[in-house]
């Protein structure tokens, strides 16, 4: 009950921009496959399949940090109201563990990103298995996932960021956050990730508990 | 008398500047008690321990009988708390952040909540960020009556709010907590309209409490003094005497001392046609604290 | 919980700076080691030095130390220079006893480059197998693409998307006909229609047997080739060279270098001394006297002067690479395209 209140709030804040973050996932996994689409019907299938087999092209490169603005930018949708005139002291004070309520507020998010990534995943292999071998639509998908990992990874460490106190914290928070994010982009080639990928969910996730210390540090009254 | 809100030996630094030592105090039930000071004297560092957003270097309180660090989240339902300018989620309406809150409080009173908020000028689907702060104090008001908690924190009610909001609080406030017998802790750094709303005062210096009793006790004893000396005169005997000063010619002092006392004392220093008088709670908070 | 987060940051900020610490010292600190460019003259019987000297200008050497003119030096190295020699009205008539002409020399030169990033990286399933005797001069690629299953290879249609049942069943049955056990453990081809002729795919069988496999006619060719006894190989490297002397090369478990003969499909074992294909990367400059094979090894670069009749080792010369990187936890090798902490020396 009082955690479905929690997730009522965060829906208030977040409905408006999550429907613009879909419609620019989506349109930007939609153009991609547009593009794909335009190749096979000038170019024929034969092309577009050579191109993948012998040059790596995988058509979507134009997809790379578009995850990572969209949990960049729902972290601060969600998390600056809460640090505005200090609101998050309302949260806090709500009766009920501020671990659990903190948790609460990064399972919303996490769901939320995760759907909006699933869908647009869900269209590009929509499009794709139809007019790709499945080694070569795997291809194209195992090589986003990264991307799709950072986006979550930049959500819950801005939720890090700003949920610190202190500013001098979070610019050290967002240093170490640029060197966290740089790991998702270490290589442009396709599927390079393939065999990191379990672990690197893992490490993902656990950028959660990371919100933790700064809800700590709000408790226990660090400023500036 | 029960008390409701106990706090022993707060000691606070930020940093390395003292806030204030060994600060102890208790809130009776069914009191409303006002922490009077100037900015800077820790009126909202006590409130922030108080609502368990800052840990003191020392020094202890417990609502409700329960250590604030400790305390089981379930309690807080018992207890209320007015954010500095009356903050409340700003992205929410008057309509949304009702239901939002109605499922933490067992005990929640919709009907006085909506009652209130029919009096505001606004309409239920107004978004709080585009409310005035008198608007928001109003909702904040409202929400604490809804929440119906034994235990009331307020920090700094009186920010931003004009003399009309202010007086509105202030006499809603009183009506409620007297009429359902709760407790209130509250801070403000404008005294006007307080004496209509606290029963008991803190009023604090830098680093110290300096009185700390029923504000009818405290405005049946204080007085000011004024007498006409020479110039360039200064009192010798201060003791029991707050905040003497000569404007020119005009002598001005303070005291709680019965007034036969404060007059054999003056006259020794060779001042006799004094004039006495009764003072108000900002009259007095000002002979206490000074002016500066 | 706290507890954990606490801990959980604290090993995050120790990764952190076993990564950067590493990467900033490497980057800043170590210079990579210049080796001259070398090769091997069959001419002196010495591998022939070019470097530049302190003053910039360009020595002309042999390990021995003996000193050249640049005219000289292309003399020594007359099929690797033969068009300047060409143009200078030089080329000799014969070399070291041997009668030629500019076209033996073009047509007997290769080069080949092994390098671990090909073969430790991501690798689609798909590959093509283009028609090897279409009759025409210019290759074209097909359109369709292949996998190797578990039970067979599946040919499928680009434009469909559908797999072609009737000529996976052939090429299959062909397969399975000739001893080849599914599914591959290696297979090496060069699928691109930018080359002179196609010699389709060498692989190795479940078993590690050898096969030869071609599409002529649009009919599968499959031939299997028999290894020496207790010869296990490990990698395939296609050939497909102007000279048409060799189908592939191959290494083995034990770090030894073979080549496959193309016409007789007779296996030589070369003198190349120990290469770990996986983790050395190595670059063969061939003529047809000799090959000059250079092995970067983590120490040192090698230099190998092999005999281009008998496989035999002529000569050799190492340079010293001394790698002064400080250990730490890297993401990216130049060892492997694949992604993925580890702790590099």
């Amino acid at each position: 009950m009082m955690i479905k209140a929690i997730f009522y709030k965060e829906w208030i804040k977040t409905r408006w921009y999550w429907l613009l973050a879909l419609l620019l996932s989506i349109g930007f996994a939609g153009y991609a496959m547009l593009r794909v689409a335009r190749v096979y019907s000038m170019k024929g299938a034969e092309h577009l399949w050579i191109v993948m087999i012998q040059r790596d092209a995988i058509f979507v490169d134009l997809l790379q940090f578009v995850p990572l603005f969209v949990g960049l930018a729902l972290a601060l949708v969600q998390f600056v109201p809460e640090m505005h005139h200090k609101s998050f002291k309302l949260t806090l004070h709500l009766p009920i563990r501020a671990t659990r309520a903190v948790t609460a507020m990064l399972s919303f998010g996490s769901v939320l990103l995760i759907a909006t990534f699933a869908l647009s995943l869900a269209l590009m292999w929509g499009y794709l298995q139809s007019v790709l071998a499945p080694e070569l639509w795997q291809h194209i998908i195992l090589s986003t996932l990264p991307w799709y990992l950072a986006g979550l990874a930049a959500y819950l460490l801005t939720a890090w960021i700003s949920l610190e106190p202190t500013w001098k914290h979070r610019v050290i928070n967002g240093v170490i956050a640029l060197l966290l994010l740089r790991i998702y982009f270490m290589s442009p080639a396709p599927e390079s990730y393939n065999s990191f990928l379990p672990l690197l969910a893992v490490v993902t996730l656990s950028y959660s508990l990371l919100s933790m210390l700064s809800l700590t540090r709000f408790r226990d009254g660090r400023q500036d | 008398m029960e008390n409701v809100i106990e706090c022993r030996n707060l000691t606070h630094y930020y940093g390395k500047r003292l806030i204030y030592e060994d600060l102890s105090f208790d809130v009776p039930r069914g009191r409303i008690l006002g922490l009077l000071g100037k900015n800077g004297t820790g009126k909202t560092t006590t409130i922030n321990i108080l609502s368990g957003f800052l840990q003191p270097r020392s020094g202890e309180c417990l609502i409700l009988g329960e250590k604030i660090g400790e305390m089981n989240p379930l309690t807080r339902r018992k207890i209320s708390l007015l954010i500095e300018g009356h903050v409340q989620y700003q992205f929410m309406t008057i309509e949304q952040i009702e239901r939002f809150y109605a499922s933490f409080y067992p005990s929640w009173n919709k009907a006085a909540y909506y009652e209130l908020m029919s009096r505001l000028q606004v309409a239920p689907h107004q978004r709080i960020n585009r409310m005035s702060c008198g608007q928001r104090s109003q909702v904040a008001l409202g929400l604490i009556l809804a929440q119906n908690a034994e235990v009331l924190v307020l920090d700094d009610f009186s920010l931003g709010l004009d003399p009309g909001y202010r007086r509105l609080f202030v006499d809603y406030m009183r009506e409620y907590a007297k009429a359902e017998n709760k407790t209130v802790f509250l801070t403000s750094h404008i005294i006007q309209d307080m004496e209509r709303l606290i029963d008991d005062c803190i009023i604090m210096d830098y680093g110290k409490i300096l009185v700390q009793q029923p504000i009818s006790e405290l405005l049946g004893k204080f007085r000011r003094y004024s007498a006409q000396v020479k110039e360039g005169f200064e009192l010798k005997n201060t003791e029991g005497i707050y905040n003497p000063s000569v404007i020119r010619t005009s002598l001005e002092l303070f005291s709680m001392k019965p007034e036969e006392e404060v007059k054999a004392q003056l006259a020794c220093e060779g001042i006799s046609d004094l004039t006495v008088e009764r003072v108000g709670l900002e009259d007095a908070f000002i002979g206490l604290t000074g002016k500066y | 919980m706290i507890r954990t987060c606490k801990i959980f940051f604290g090993c995050l900020i120790v990764l952190l700076l076993l990564w950067q610490i590493p990467s900033i010292y490497n980057f800043f600190a170590v210079k990579p080691t210049d080796t001259p460019f070398t090769l091997y003259s069959s001419v002196v019987g010495k591998f022939a030095v070019l470097q530049h000297g302190e003053d910039k200008k360009m020595t002309y050497k042999d390990h021995t130390g003996g000193e050249y003119t640049e005219d000289q030096f292309d003399s020594i190295l007359p099929t690797f220079y033969y068009r300047q020699l060409i143009t200078d009205g030089r080329f000799p008539d014969s070399i070291c006893g041997r009668a030629v002409t500019p076209r033996d020399v073009q047509i007997s030169n290769f080069n080949m480059r092994i390098s671990p990033l090909d073969l430790n990286a991501p690798k689609i399933g798909v590959q093509q197998l283009l028609e090897s005797m279409s009759g025409r001069v210019d290759l074209t690629l097909p359109d369709d693409v292949f996998r190797i299953t578990d039970s067979g290879i599946e040919f499928v249609k680009m434009a469909t998307n559908e797999i072609d049942d009737r000529k996976s069943d052939r090429f299959t049955e062909m397969m399975l006909s000739k001893g080849f056990v599914f599914p591959a453990y290696r297979m090496s081809g060069n699928p691109t229609d930018r080359k002179e002729y196609d010699e389709g795919y060498v692989m190795l069988d479940a078993n590690r047997k050898l096969f030869h496999i071609k599409q002529t006619v649009g009919r599968a060719y499959v031939r299997a080739i028999e290894l020496p006894k207790d010869l296990v190989v490990e990698h395939l490297f296609i050939t497909e060279f102007p000279s048409r002397k060799w189908l592939c090369f191959m290494t083995d478990v034990e770090g030894n270098f073979w080549v496959v003969e193309r016409d007789s499909y007779a296996i030589k074992r070369t003198e190349i001394p120990q290469f770990n294909p996986e983790a050395e990367s190595m670059l063969i400059i061939g003529n047809m006297f000799d090959w000059t094979v250079r092995v970067n090894r983590a120490n040192e670069q090698c230099y190998y002067a092999i005999n281009a009749d008998d496989y035999t080792l002529i000569d050799s010369l190492t340079y010293s690479t001394p790698n002064k990187t400080m250990p730490g936890l890297k993401f990216t090798t130049t060892k492997d395209k694949f992604v993925k902490p580890r702790f590099v020396n």
